[in-house]
């Protein structure tokens, strides 16, 4: 059972306000329920598919400045800072 | 002058000098103009570019410049995909006003083949979602029925093929976004291997799966585009060295010999009755063609819903947790905010189904779930891959419809996301595995609707299944959309 | 029993460019967010491309403390939202699902000591933050992301420090060490931070955070210790926590935004595929690993008869190791390690005084010749030491503007012991009896030379004329 203590906290996480968490809380259940079949597969294998390199394929510590200047692209203040809240 | 014509047609009709590229461009923006209103495929429409490039391909001609490949064929991004100076939206809200200062490769590719990027196209937001319903812009609409979803998330993309608003299209399949579309509208559309297109430029949804796509009308048009997308890629480490094919060379070759497995848990139940003998008529024709087919049983299959959710759910809410509106975004102070309420409020403005995967994948991925959902799905990845790997070693190619049902009206499915997660059945397997996958126009159900087959091959067998799909092509005779 | 564990995070600053990016992995000094790209800002689309030499540096540093490293790597996203991180996760190693991070259980000897090292994890440095406003309204926070993706690696000890200054020695041996394969330079400004946890007995364990230079973390231990001991005394518990330095107080202090369990949500970074290390790339990264501390020293002792006080105070040194290496000879290794560690560690003992020394191999080499050779004396060596050190010029020339060269020819010599002798009539007189007295008029002498007299020459004409 999802709860809307659980789904607040997962709104938390993840940074977003709900604006109707009931909403929310019926599909997540309905859709986490059927993500439990994953749970009664039995597997063979360990094993976890994904991409393999070697460090030769790795990329050169050079340095190459960016043709760019990214900063004019962002919002900014007039030092080129970025504005963020106050955190506390 | 005629814009049902595929984009190596065009490219052959300017070299002769047959049709101005100015011309024919002109015309794609009148069409955009005159049909776009009802399908609403495009975000943004970049005409003036557009035509100052077409006119400076034209005088290039006329002086016997060297010239791209492209021939300033018109050409619509999904607009996921970064194109500097050109919005790039996500379809969000978030990213409403963003344009990106840099082109993807994918793009970058393009324009120095000369082709013309004509605008950007609509997409669930961020790709999420298999109808196109899911925009901040709005739904576009099937062209084949105005009333009904065109697929998706590559809606967009799909919908400005078949309306004819462009020769060609770039999409992303994450779980089936190129092939959903594809089929819905009656376009062919390509998911390759994971690691054959740069995704550098694509912005990530879930990037362990997902990759962009060539769209087009047809399957020589989708190989020509191939061709010129693919490769490895300096700034993107997933990218495959030595992959340069030639993937229109020998297209011709046919299937006669080769080995088809009918996947029997695409075929069997839940699958629309039409579609079913459409996939029927696509197997018989295919066994005209020389072809063998055979039943293949890929259980893993029965777990893929589960396990692709899981993982796009899980990379989603991780992706998606730069957009705070602090280095770009819309416009809103934050003056009087403390930093957790300013994200927070700023990331309400995600749409229902981008928060719904946001929650989905904190919670597979939060302390003491990671092992019952997250390494479990990725556990089915590799059964999926096995089992497929087993079934190659008997046939050549995989088939089944593309998707189960036909397409269906605009917010006919919109309030039940999991009915709707579970019509990606038939997709997501490529997706899981990383196995390319293509989709055919094949037939239209009796009301007038496109159904769509797909063929799958191994990794890396692009070739090969470029071949099927065009030995399968040609069987066919659909009607065209009225202009 | 006092239980201290550290977490180092020190930046690979020597390398060219970031970890994921090709901007500059040094940000110091440049203008706010001028050292940024599509990949270290964070933009929709772009994608980590993992730096060569930041693992090979990384892996170099694993073998250095005695870590397995594992035939293959991997990255992790650790979730959290923070201005400082672009991305809102941070891309970096972890090792709940396997080991996959670059070291792992390790341990180094400090002063018979044996330190378990429990990973060692590459990972990106955050941007940095820059508060501003004073009242509660007009407060905001200002970001700079030039550092934002500066290769950093994570040190991990098990708790096997007992007093603080076992901690402090720790962090001077690893802080030689980065600073000898040439990964780091640990004095810069932040690129080396140190956290610490720290438990009494069997009681909570308290972390420690945002100590600003890794000299004040025996005085925050130090601090912590005293305060838990009393409060055990006193029968209170210890609370689990963290806790923060505050460097102009002087003490710890209960962090005030109380950090809940931080649930990080770690994924496998799917952008940046398994990096196979393999047998062959470890091989090859130890024969490019410098030498080590221990093994220099011993090279010293043996090949050049150091003594080993003179060898060790070397060996440790990497700026004066490197520039003994570069300046000695078979035949003069020894004058050579004599006049830097007597002469010139005195003179230059920080890393600014180091940076301004205009002294070079050749003048090192040229000194310890001049001196084996006799055409210098060691008090005269010193002068011309400091003269090259302040300009730069070689020692011949030196020598000459000073006035140094060495006077050992008899007649020259006698010819000063005469006016000496003139001078001096008691003094002469005295020392037909008294040694001391002899001495006396060798200084004399020397004085009158300014030095540049042979000490043995000029005893042995005085022995002569004195007739003892």
């Amino acid at each position: 059972m999802v709860e809307k203590k659980e789904i607040e906290h997962l709104a938390d996480l993840v940074k977003v306000n709900l604006s109707e968490p009931e909403k929310y809380i019926k599909q997540v259940e309905q859709i986490l329920n059927y993500f439990d079949r994953l749970d009664k597969v039995e597997f063979q294998s360990d094993e976890t598919l994904g991409i393999q390199i070697t460090t030769e394929d790795l990329r050169d510590d050079v340095h190459i400045p960016y043709e760019d200047s990214l900063i004019e692209h962002l919002k900014k203040d007039q030092n080129n800072f970025i504005r963020a809240p106050k955190m506390v | 002058m005629n814009l049902g014509i595929s984009a190596t047609e065009f490219t052959s009709q300017v070299s002769d000098g047959a049709i101005s590229v100015e011309e024919f461009v002109a015309k794609t923006l009148d069409r955009i103009e005159k049909v776009d209103g009802n399908i609403r495929a495009f975000i943004t429409v970049d005409s003036q570019n557009a035509l100052g490039k077409a006119r400076v391909i034209d005088k290039k001609i006329k002086s016997k410049e060297k010239i791209g490949i492209c021939f300033g064929m018109p050409i619509s991004i999904k607009d996921n995909i970064c194109t500097a100076g050109l919005k790039t939206t996500c379809a969000s809200k978030m990213l409403e006003s963003f344009v990106a200062p840099y082109d993807a490769t994918v793009i970058s590719k393009l324009k120095s083949e000369d082709a013309i990027i004509i605008g950007k196209v609509n997409l669930d937001e961020f790709a999420m979602g298999s109808t196109t319903e899911f925009s901040h812009f709005g739904p576009t609409r099937n062209p084949w029925n105005i009333e009904y979803v065109p697929g998706g998330s590559s809606g967009g993309s799909g919908a400005s093929v078949a309306a004819l608003e462009c020769l060609a299209a770039l999409g992303s399949d994450t779980g089936g976004s190129v092939r959903s579309p594809a089929s819905f509208c009656s376009v062919v559309g390509l998911k390759p291997t994971y690691g054959l297109i740069s995704r550098y430029g694509l912005v990530s949804y879930a990037n362990s799966i997902e990759q962009v796509g060539p769209m087009a009308k047809t399957v020589e048009d989708v190989a020509f585009l191939l061709n010129i997308i693919s490769g490895h890629d300096a700034h993107d480490n997933t990218t495959a060295k030595n992959t340069r094919i030639d993937y229109v060379k020998d297209l011709k070759s046919g299937i006669s010999g080769k080995k088809i497995g009918i996947i029997s848990q695409m075929t069997g139940d839940g699958v629309d009755k039409e579609v079913e003998c459409a996939t029927n008529g696509a197997i018989s024709k295919l066994q005209d063609l020389g072809a063998q087919c055979v039943p293949v049983s890929i259980d893993a299959v029965e777990h893929s819903v589960a396990a692709y959710y899981t993982i796009a759910a899980a990379e989603a809410s991780s992706n998606l947790s730069r957009y705070d509106n602090l280095r770009y975004g819309f416009d809103f102070g934050i003056e009087g905010y403390e930093f957790k309420a300013f994200i927070s409020k700023a990331r309400s403005n995600f749409g229902p189904e981008v928060i719904r995967r946001m929650l989905l994948g904190a919670f597979v991925l939060s302390a003491g779930y990671y092992g019952k959902y997250y390494l479990k799905a990725q556990k089915v990845r590799t059964m999926i891959k096995a089992q497929l790997d087993e079934a190659f070693k008997n046939v050549d190619y995989l088939i089944s419809p593309t998707m189960p049902i036909l397409p269906f009206k605009i917010g006919e499915k919109i309030d039940d996301p999991l009915k709707l997660y579970l019509t990606d059945i038939n997709t997501v397997t490529a997706n899981l595995s990383g196995i390319p996958a293509i989709s055919i126009p094949f037939a239209m159900s009796r009301s007038g609707l496109p159904i769509g087959i797909q063929l799958f091959a191994n990794s890396f067998k692009e070739k090969e299944l470029l071949q099927a799909a065009h030995a399968l092509q040609e069987t066919t005779k659909l009607p065209g959309i009225a202009i | 029993m006092t239980k201290i564990g550290l977490e180092i995070h020190c930046q690979l600053t020597k390398l060219a460019s970031k970890l994921f990016c090709s901007c500059k992995a040094e940000y110091r000094n440049t203008k706010p967010n001028s050292n940024i790209c599509p990949v270290c800002a964070g933009l929709p689309g772009s994608l980590p491309m993992l730096n060569k030499k930041a693992v090979e540096k990384a892996a170099m540093i694993s073998l250095a403390l005695g870590c397995k490293i594992p035939e293959k790597i991997g990255f992790f996203r650790k979730n959290y939202f923070y201005p400082d991180l672009p991305k809102n996760f941070q891309i970096t190693q972890y090792n709940a699902y396997g080991p996959t991070s670059i070291g792992s259980d390790g341990k180094i000897e400090i002063e018979g000591k044996t330190i378990r090292i429990r990973r060692i994890q590459l990972e990106e440095d955050p941007g940095r933050l820059v508060y501003e406003g004073t009242s509660e309204k007009t407060m905001i926070t200002l970001v700079d992301y030039n550092r934002a993706g500066t290769p950093l690696v994570e040190i991990v000890t098990e708790p096997d420090f007992e007093t603080p200054k076992q901690v402090r020695v720790f962090l001077n041996v690893l802080a030689d060490l980065v600073e000898n394969i040439g990964v780091s330079d640990p004095y810069l400004e932040g690129a080396m931070r140190v956290d610490g946890n720290i438990s009494e007995g069997d009681g909570n364990r308290v972390e420690i955070k945002n100590v600003g230079s890794f000299r004040d973390i025996e005085k925050a231990l130090h601090f912590e210790i005293t305060r838990q001991q009393s409060l055990v005394e006193r029968g209170i518990q210890v609370l689990a926590e963290t806790r923060h330095w505050d460097e102009a107080r002087r003490i710890t202090v209960s962090s005030r935004s109380k950090e809940e369990e931080q649930d990080y949500r770690y994924l496998p970074e799917a952008d940046i595929p398994i990096v196979q290390i393999g047998n062959n790339s470890i091989e090859q990264i130890k024969t490019q690993m410098p030498e080590s501390i221990v093994a220099r020293r011993e090279r010293y002792i043996k090949k050049y008869g150091m003594p080993a006080q003179v060898a060790d105070v070397l060996s440790s040194d990497k700026f004066y190791s490197d520039l003994f290496d570069k300046s000695h000879n078979e035949k003069n290794a020894k004058e050579v390690s004599n006049i830097i560690t007597t002469d010139l560690m005195g003179v230059a003992d920080t890393r600014e005084k180091k940076i301004e020394l205009k002294i070079t191999p050749k003048h090192l080499s040229d000194l310890a010749d001049a001196i084996m050779a006799n055409t210098l004396t060691r008090n005269s060596g010193k002068l011309a030491l400091h003269e090259m050190i302040r300009s730069g010029k070689s020692l011949a020339d030196v020598m000459s503007s000073l006035d140094l060269g060495h006077v050992s020819d008899a007649s020259s010599i006698e010819k000063v012991i005469d006016e000496v002798f003139q001078e001096e009539e008691k003094a002469v007189a005295e020392a037909k009896q008294n040694q001391d007295t002899i001495n006396y008029l060798v200084g004399k002498v020397m004085r009158k030379t300014k030095g540049k007299a042979d000490p043995a020459t000029t005893l042995d004409i005085l022995r002569k004329k004195l007739a003892v």
